[in-house]
């Protein structure tokens, strides 16, 4: 890759005249072309050839084969059932993606929400809550990330009160306990008709939708901008709750209870996954701190100054003017925060969480040891993460400058 | 009717809240009634950290102790230092035998006396210096750190990097006190200054080609002990790794953004292949991907150490990501450079090397810099897979028997170590940003 792009045409002009073959542009540029691809096409073939050999010479199985043949080890954390010794090594794989794609789905909406209130403060006129903000995105944007997982799970997480002493994060309901073993939480169970209540809530939502239009539309021709905020508010409560009265409340809790020496019952989470979560949320939220921050003051002061002299709240000011102006600046680098999120709760192997990288690219490959169809398996998955997303963050760019010329 | 008034009116001082103290902190931190409880609730978390980890960390912590014990004993609140303290020259050396040590120092204040010509304003021909670093101080550095028998390939390059580390320490010397490159110096005393160029040049040659004959009859004469990679470790082997990543991720990133901006399809479609390939992955998969696959990749019987595969790896990786730094760079490049170099009639090379390049980079400093804490945060990822860098041996404290379970007190130490690194590099950074741009502001 490196020798076979130092030489490259040189941009001369070309004499008219005469058509010198080798001094000739075209011919010196189609010439490098097929040099490099040749290179390529050599490198390409040589690195296939030894792996054959390799493969063949240590007795290793190649295929896709393994993908149907079941696994022999369990892990501690699946979102799908797996028994091991029955499960695939395909199963395998989806519950490794399953749980970096869960970690990292709730890390990202934890880091946007903790990152766009840094970012915010980091701009606040009150000097003290700006300079705690500064030490906040400092502090946690120069120490590795691996350095706070680790230190979150082996210095907070894995210290917390033992199973019998453990902690109940809902002051006595038994909902959220929360001890070394991880986070318990009570599941609800879901009865007959309990489906009207979320349609109530989209019918709510919609109407929500609807009374702020009206409003909009008031405030153009009045200039008066009816209160939506109390009838929103009532109809967002009132619809679904009836709707939930209604059909009897089919609604019961599956509580986590202290069996023995664990608890049985609800949904739980290991400490793993508590620790990566936090860590990755804090992490990114100093990146996203900085994105936001940077988006904002991409914004004309001349604009905030406008919008507080023709009479805006200075939270107005910020919500409807400032923000909606720096969006288009924040989004890529935060897309490409979330992007780095997805990639970054790799790490989760070195405190033994069971997502993909871990379960499928170290364990599995240990035991069954497809090197090759494993590593391009995760690679091809993350590969495919991040591409979906940039595709995403194109549309959304190019929406962006449509609505700015 | 005019009124005029026949003394001057003296100025007014300016009203207290706007200059004194009072001032200040009415304007900063008590504005308004919302503002004054925001700072006292800050206030508040800020005495709670600080006193937290004030005595946690100093007032109750323990220094001196034998092992966790006695650390308990003295006190159950505070931090116990004297396992990190205690293992302290584990973590910068790794398992380095201790009576060579003194090698890694040597080392790395070899390398600090090349570079120190460069932040001085009166030393000429720094690119110069800049380069031999580059060229001839990995070889020397590499000798000083692994030792054994020098081959004559290696040889050559030692008395090379003596030579080239005399003649920069030399030409520091004549720069700072009688502001002369040593060439210029070296012709004045000899009284040459009137010989043609091509007499001086050939001058300058014979005494290099002296030293270096000097340099390697002396070099013959010594040899260091042979020690494997595998007792290197520590911050040593971190700033091993991210040092040659650094090193090589820069040039390797030029020459994969250059390919991705050029004119011929096949060599862009295949930089951006290989660039978007390595930045949709997770380090840790190249890093896996490396350990696991380049044993498959080389030919039989060709075994590579697993630090460099490590290195390798960290070096692809990072070329990638620097090569969209460097794209970015390029990108802000007016067109009028480009055609401007076309006019005057430079070829490409020289084009991108003298015009384009210089003001690319230079405009991305802080993202370079950013690009290289980066990698040397991205580093500690080496630990997952088995070498013993500076996290592999914070962590492996705990497992060390007198201070089992000791684990928060080596990661604090190691974050505080990474946290003055990084800091200390983003804020040069800046620093040189307003220093290289001060003429150009607009």
């Amino acid at each position: 890759m490196t020798d076979d792009t130092n030489e490259k045409p040189r941009a001369r002009a070309r004499p008219k005249e005469e058509f010198n073959f080798f001094q000739d542009q075209r011919v010196r540029s189609a010439f490098y072309q097929i040099l490099t691809a040749g290179i390529f096409a050599w490198l390409v073939w040589y690195l296939i050839s030894n792996t054959a050999h390799n493969l063949e010479v240590r007795g290793m199985n190649t295929g896709f084969g393994f993908v149907n043949s079941s696994a022999g080890f369990d892990t501690d954390f699946k979102l799908i059932d797996y028994t091991p010794g029955v499960g695939t090594y395909g199963r395998i794989f989806v519950i490794g993606v399953l749980n970096t794609l869960l970690v990292s789905f709730f890390a990202i909406i934890l880091s946007t929400i903790l990152g766009f209130f840094i970012g915010v403060l980091r701009l606040s006129n009150n000097w003290l809550v700006s300079k705690v903000a500064l030490a906040y995105v400092e502090i946690f944007r120069n120490v590795p990330l691996l350095v706070q997982i680790v230190f979150w799970y082996i210095g907070v997480f894995s210290l917390l009160p033992s199973v019998k002493k453990t902690l109940d994060l809902t002051f006595g309901t038994e909902m959220l306990m929360l001890n070394n073993r991880g986070l318990y939480m009570a599941t609800p169970i879901l009865g007959n008709l309990f489906w009207l209540t979320p349609l109530a809530l989209v019918f709510a939502i919609a109407g929500v939708i609807f009374l702020r239009r009206r409003a909009h539309k008031i405030q153009d021709q009045a200039g008066v901008r009816p209160n939506t905020f109390l009838p929103s508010l009532a109809l967002l409560l009132l619809f679904p709750g009836t709707a939930f009265l209604a059909t009897g409340m089919p609604l019961s809790w599956d509580m986590p209870t202290l069996q023995g020496f664990n608890f049985v019952g609800g949904t739980s989470v290991p400490p793993s996954f508590l620790a990566l979560l936090v860590a990755l949320s804090i992490y990114h939220a100093a990146q996203i701190a900085e994105a936001v921050r940077a988006g904002i003051l991409s914004v004309n002061t001349g604009q905030s100054e406008a919008a507080l002299s023709i009479g805006l709240k200075p939270y107005r000011v910020m919500s409807m003017v400032v923000i909606p102006q720096a969006m288009p600046a924040i989004v890529p680098p935060m897309i490409s925060n979330w992007m780095n999120t997805v990639k970054n709760s790799s790490l989760g192997i070195a405190i033994g969480y069971s997502e993909v990288v871990s379960l499928f690219m170290q364990t599995a490959l240990n035991q069954a040891g497809y090197a090759v169809e494993m590593v391009g398996m995760t690679m091809a998955f993350y590969m495919f993460v991040s591409l979906t997303i940039s595709f995403f963050l194109n549309i959304y760019n190019k929406r962006v400058q449509l609505v700015e010329r | 009717m005019a009124i005029i008034k026949a003394e001057k009116t003296t100025a007014r001082p300016a009203p207290l809240f706007e200059t004194s103290v009072i001032g200040w902190l009415h304007k900063n931190l008590f504005s308004s009634a919302f503002n004054t409880l925001l700072t006292g609730f800050m206030l508040y978390i800020i005495y709670l950290t600080v006193s937290g980890v004030f005595v946690w960390g100093f007032a109750d912590a323990t220094y001196v102790a034998k092992n966790r014990r006695e650390c308990y004993d003295n006190s159950l609140t505070g931090a116990c230092w004297a396992g990190v303290i205690h293992w302290l020259d584990n973590i910068f050396y790794g398992r380095y035998p201790r009576d060579q040590i003194w090698r890694i120092n040597f080392g790395g204040l070899l390398l600090v006396l090349w570079m120190a010509p460069l932040w001085m304003s009166r030393v000429k021909g720094k690119v110069l210096v800049g380069a031999t670093v580059v060229v001839f101080y990995p070889f020397i550095a590499g000798y000083l750190f692994s030792g054994g028998d020098k081959g004559l390939f290696m040889q050559f390059t030692i008395a090379g990097a003596i030579v080239a580390f005399a003649i920069n320490m030399a030409n520091m010397i004549t720069g700072q006190t009688k502001n002369l490159g040593l060439n210029v110096f070296l012709i004045q005393m000899l009284g040459q200054t009137k010989a043609t160029d091509n007499a001086q040049r050939n001058i300058l040659l014979l005494l290099t080609a002296l030293a270096f004959g000097a340099a390697f009859v002396w070099q013959m004469g010594w040899t260091v002990e042979g020690i494997t990679w595998t007792k290197w470790g520590g911050l040593f082997l971190t700033l091993v790794i991210s040092g040659i990543g650094i090193a090589s991720s820069l040039p390797g990133g030029i020459i994969l953004a250059l390919g991705r901006r050029s004119k011929l399809t096949v060599i862009r479609v295949l930089c951006v292949g290989f660039i978007e390939v390595f930045r949709s992955v997770p380090l840790i998969t190249v890093l896996f991907m490396a350990t696991t696959m380049f044993p498959l990749f080389m030919p039989e019987g060709f075994v590579l150490n697993k630090l460099a595969q490590v290195i390798i790896a960290v070096i692809l990786f990072n070329a990638c990501y620097m090569a969209e730094t460097v794209r970015a760079g390029l990108q802000a490049i007016p067109k009028g450079q480009y055609e401007g170099a076309h006019t005057i009639g430079l070829g490409y090379w020289k084009m991108m090397g003298l015009i384009i390049m210089p003001q690319a980079l230079k405009h991305m400093i802080p993202n370079i810099v950013g690009s290289f804490i980066g990698l040397l945060k991205d580093t500690t990822l080496v630990s997952i897979i088995g070498l013993f860098d500076i996290l592999g041996m914070l962590r492996s404290i705990s497992k060390d028997m007198p201070w089992i379970g000791l684990h928060k007190e080596p990661l604090v130490f190691g974050a505080i170590l990474f946290f003055i690194l990084c800091f200390s590099m983003s804020k040069y950074s800046r620093h040189l940003e307003v220093k290289l741009s001060a003429g150009e502001r607009h």
